[in-house]
């Protein structure tokens, strides 16, 4: 459960960490594939998918590290012929994902990323303690009506 | 886990198809992406052998206004079904918020669909969850055939316990039973929010207490997309 407050702070993290590392795009994705919140550009990709493909590709790695006897890789980085995506462990079951292209190196973004990270797991041990802390959502409706249908 | 951001005013649910392999969860993905008219839905992505096979998972995304004030997100997932693939099926399963179950009605498949459901129980034991805690739905598929199980076999191989859950019969590649089973299950995973009490909302669901689209037919006891009695 994220509220306005926990998604703006998150989010200004995510800003400050593309300012300073000139990456073009980060996120906050949780293992599940829900994306939490996003900052930078992506043109028309469709974000869900980027997400639970994200989350796929770092929830194999994880397993290949079990097998080689590893907690886990903290990080797991692509490089492409212009653009390249970093995958940083978070705290809560949360991944920090990141694209960036040729304007910087993944040296930077590794640098800073590791440096967000911290500040990220702060953000989402403070919502979680709220989340806990929380009634849960309840809505007027029993949506077993036809016009709750997908359609 | 449902994801709630009070930001956006979106809720995010994911709904995991399993069943045994070749049984059509990926078909029943296919066919809910040519189906859906009135939902914004995103592109299907299949990460699949050159065979098509699922080799990690299919994904499709839903956004509907089912909620009011609400976006609701459904991510919908299948595993694959192949034993050898049984970690994937795991790490497919985390955050898993509803469960859609295939059940294969060829007569040959069922020692398939039996180890399936074992495995998917075992599977989410691995996760920390249960079926107790999940809501989930049965969907007998391909009942075209012409030698398909009988529905009472089924019922009874599947749904036999002490709070029997909603099935569905299907024929995925033609669409029937497709949309209903997963508004079945889309419906007892809000109603998990609903401040109305249902009997629904923490575990199984029970026969005849929510979804009726379109109602029973008298012949049978279940009849093509619609709730078992």
């Amino acid at each position: 459960m994220l509220t306005a407050e926990d998604q703006m702070a998150i989010e200004q993290r995510l800003g400050d960490f593309l300012a300073k590392s000139e990456a073009q795009w980060s996120a906050l994705v949780d293992k599940g594939g829900n994306l939490f919140a996003q900052k930078g550009e992506t043109g028309a990709l469709d974000l869900s998918i980027l997400s639970a493909l994200a989350a796929g590709s770092f929830a194999a790695t994880h397993e290949l590290a079990k097998r080689l006897g590893e907690s886990e890789f903290s990080a797991l980085y692509h490089e492409g012929h212009g653009q390249h995506i970093l995958m940083s462990a978070l705290h809560h079951e949360c991944l920090l994902v990141t694209i960036f292209g040729e304007k910087t190196n993944i040296g930077l973004v590794r640098f800073y990323s590791q440096q967000v990270t911290v500040s990220l797991n702060e953000l989402l041990h403070i919502a979680r303690e709220k989340e806990a802390a929380a009634g849960p959502l309840l809505l007027d409706g029993d949506f077993m009506n036809d016009t709750a249908a997908i359609t | 886990m449902a994801f709630i951001n009070y930001s956006s005013r979106e809720i995010q649910l994911k709904i995991v198809y399993y069943g045994a392999a070749l049984c059509g969860k990926t078909t029943n993905l296919v066919t809910l992406h040519k189906q859906i008219t009135h939902a914004q839905k995103g592109e299907l992505v299949s990460l699949a052998t050159d065979a098509d096979r699922t080799l990690f998972f299919d994904f499709l995304s839903l956004n509907t206004k089912t909620l009011p004030g609400f976006t609701t997100r459904f991510q919908l997932y299948t595993v694959p079904g192949q034993a050898i693939y049984n970690t994937t099926r795991q790490l497919v399963l985390k955050g898993v918020d509803g469960i859609i179950f295939c059940v294969d009605s060829h007569w040959e498949k069922m020692a398939d669909n039996v180890e399936s459901f074992a495995n998917l129980q075992e599977n989410l034991i691995e996760n920390h969850l249960s079926l107790v805690q999940i809501p989930y739905v049965l969907q007998y598929n391909k009942r075209d055939i012409p030698n398909a199980a009988p529905v009472n076999y089924l019922e009874f191989t599947f749904n036999n316990r002490a709070n029997r859950t909603l099935a569905f019969e299907a024929v995925a590649s033609t669409g029937s039973g497709v949309l209903e089973t997963l508004n079945a299950a889309a419906r007892l995973l809000l109603a998990k929010y609903s401040k109305t009490p249902n009997a629904n909302v923490t575990g199984l669901a029970q026969p005849n207490a929510a979804v009726t689209v379109p109602p029973p037919a008298e012949e049978s006891q279940v009849a093509p997309g619609s709730a078992a009695a």
